[in-house]
């Protein structure tokens, strides 16, 4: 591996070693958060629509441990290709079944090939009520800093034009594909127009972020209960996944008596949309939702209220 | 500095199957009202001592060939489990679709019997499992589907209606030359919980989804064990056992003796069987049936519907 940077003794300061937002320890500087009708915890549910490529495109960047099938072996991987596909054929409609069920407003993240080619599954979401926020192109292809800055500003312009035209709504939110983000994607995000990002997994509440140019929220999502993260990438047993969200919630809610919490959670319904794991999902949400105090919301509902709230985060 | 490509193909590769939303699909209606068809899969495999190596995907790479431990392990399967998950499959009357390397025919004779006397189904897996499609030229691919064939019709006088690919190996070109070679279908398209068309340049062909979630070799790879195998297998079959009240689904399990077949583990196959042999609305059917069900009663109606919902 070439070095790429040389090494000097850090001269640390306090806080951030970045400028994407300011040092903000929860409940030890912060101002208490108010939910609409005092709610302790705001559920909200990221379904994510992300198409699978069947051949890589070239020069692209995605994982190397891509969630899907046995694993990617050698090309062509059937078997990977289809179990993605599947959610897109089957997974997803139980998981929005469920999500109705309990009263759950979902928020899609919806890449630029699923916006363009699966014009069911727009009209489908769409029909439902569904905030639908731009997710990339494709999984197969992720933002890092080896793009060029014009090259990412194209990037998010197609992303967010597909959504934009599949949906005749400008989306304001974004979540990149396996959260994938340069130094710069967040000023670039709100360049574009967008008002919050969900690739930064380090809060229970919204946050602002600093951007030169318009405005940009955190919506933070609970990376141990994504389902990749769980059940494929550490391979938890789907009984346990159930009680790691119920155990989850139980202790926001707790915290959320004093200063209101977010629960997001990030699904693939290629995951949880399987039949012998969907049950779990529905179970879970149940055992929430049942809860007093709880507000489901979508992204663009939580960042709107949030907004609007004259906390001023010191 | 890379350069990530923006373009947004149309249509989307591989453009082999057409999209077709699990809901508002023309209903499929299986024998005698059941819910549910049922496929069990035994992977009835040989993994050879000294593979040759396609540069694409080495079977043993935990040593220089030949690796003892792992070879030994899997002919384990042969030898010891196989018989085993026998007396599983004969208590419940199981007809297996056997996702077979049609090697084991000419190798183990004993098992051929085994299977023959049980008319199970068989599914073309290839030769061994340490061979695969994936490097093939057109012609080395045609060649190597008719040779499976014929070794075939040789060993059992039938002649093989599906195919799967060794190790789930496939090229781009596969389902043409498998249409081609005279299969009905194919199972490597885990992407349903029915059967699906796929799309070929000549004929028709099908697809009847294996499965790489209810299968004993990705979870025992991990500390899943015999006991979680049951637990999914029962949940997948409540779900589907329930949806299936709307319109026939489809369920497949898979495993293999050099897995399940070890002594602590062949209970919880039983569990499964058991569990799901004691509902009335399940057809415990084999692939070769359920081809034959879906191309004469759905398959027009599904190619039908998925022109108009992709419009």
């Amino acid at each position: 591996m070439p070095a790429d940077r040389t090494y000097a003794f850090p001269e640390p300061h306090p806080g951030m070693d970045h400028d994407h937002y300011d040092w903000s320890p929860l409940n030890v500087v912060r101002a208490k958060l108010e939910w609409p009708n005092k709610a302790r915890v705001t559920l909200c549910v990221i379904v994510v629509l992300e198409h699978a490529e069947w051949k890589q495109p070239p020069d692209s960047y995605q994982v190397p441990n891509l969630a899907g099938g046995y694993g990617w072996g050698p090309f062509p991987d059937v078997t990977a290709w289809s179990h993605r596909e599947y959610g897109h054929r089957v997974g997803i409609f139980r998981v929005l079944d469920v999500l109705e069920k309990h009263g759950i407003k979902p928020t899609i993240a919806m890449d630029a090939l699923t916006a363009t080619h699966y014009p069911f599954l727009v009209r489908h979401c769409l029909k439902r009520e569904c905030e639908i926020i731009a997710h990339g192109i494709s999984v197969n292809r992720m933002i890092t800093s080896r793009m060029s800055e014009a090259e990412e500003r194209e990037y998010i312009r197609t992303s967010i034009d597909a959504v934009a035209r599949a949906t005749g709504k400008h989306p304001i939110g974004w979540l990149g594909p396996e959260s994938g983000e340069s130094a710069r994607t967040p000023q670039l995000l709100a360049q574009a127009g967008l008002r919050y990002v969900c690739d930064w997994g380090n809060d229970e509440q919204p946050y602002r972020m600093k951007v030169p140019e318009g405005e940009l929220h955190a919506l933070p999502v609970s990376l141990p209960l994504d389902d990749i993260n769980a059940l494929w990438d550490r391979h938890v047993e789907i009984g346990r996944y159930e009680t790691m969200i119920r155990e989850s919630f139980e202790t926001l809610y707790r915290d959320g008596a004093d200063n209101g919490r977010l629960l997001v959670l990030n699904l693939h319904p290629f995951l949880i949309g399987q039949p012998f794991r969907i049950g779990c999902l529905d179970a879970a949400l149940d055992y929430i939702i049942k809860h007093d105090g709880v507000w489901a919301a979508t992204g663009a509902e939580i960042i709107e209220w949030y907004s609007n709230l004259r906390v001023e985060i010191p | 500095m890379a350069r990530v490509s923006q373009t947004v193909p149309t249509p989307l590769a591989p453009d082999r199957v057409d999209y077709l939303p699990m809901i508002d699909r023309p209903v499929i209606k299986w024998p005698n009202h059941a819910r549910v068809a049922f496929w069990v899969a035994p992977n009835i495999e040989h993994y050879e001592y000294l593979p040759p190596l396609d540069g694409v995907r080495n079977p043993w790479p935990r040593t220089p060939l030949p690796d003892a431990r792992q070879y030994s392990l899997h002919e384990y399967g042969n030898r010891v489990g196989f018989w085993r998950l026998l007396e599983v499959l004969d208590e419940y009357r199981i007809r297996c679709s056997t996702t077979l390397n049609i090697g084991v025919l000419e190798h183990f004779p004993d098992i051929a019997e085994a299977m023959l006397r049980r008319d199970w189904t068989f599914v073309n897996h290839g030769f061994y499992n340490t061979r695969f499609i994936t490097t093939f030229t057109e012609e080395q691919e045609r060649e190597f589907f008719q040779r499976c064939r014929e070794t075939f019709k040789r060993c059992t006088g039938r002649e093989l209606k599906g195919q799967s690919g060794p190790v789930a190996s496939n090229t781009e070109r596969t389902p043409d030359l498998v249409a081609e070679a005279g299969f009905l279908y194919q199972t490597d398209w885990k992407i349903d919980d029915q059967p699906l068309p796929i799309k070929v340049r000549s004929g028709r062909l099908i697809c009847i989804p294996y499965t790489s979630e209810l299968n004993d070799a990705p979870l025992m790879r991990h500390h899943f064990d015999g006991d979680y195998y049951a637990k999914i297998c029962k949940r997948q079959f409540d779900q589907l056992y329930r949806e299936g009240e709307e319109s026939g689904r489809l369920m497949c399990i898979a495993f293999h003796p050099y897995l399940m077949g070890r002594p602590h583990r062949a209970k919880y196959l039983a569990e499964v069987l058991d569990y799901i042999m004691s509902h009335d609305r399940v057809w415990q059917a084999t692939t070769d049936e359920i081809a034959e069900h879906y191309l004469a009663h759905t398959y027009d109606q599904a190619v039908a519907h998925a022109a108009r919902v992709n419009t």
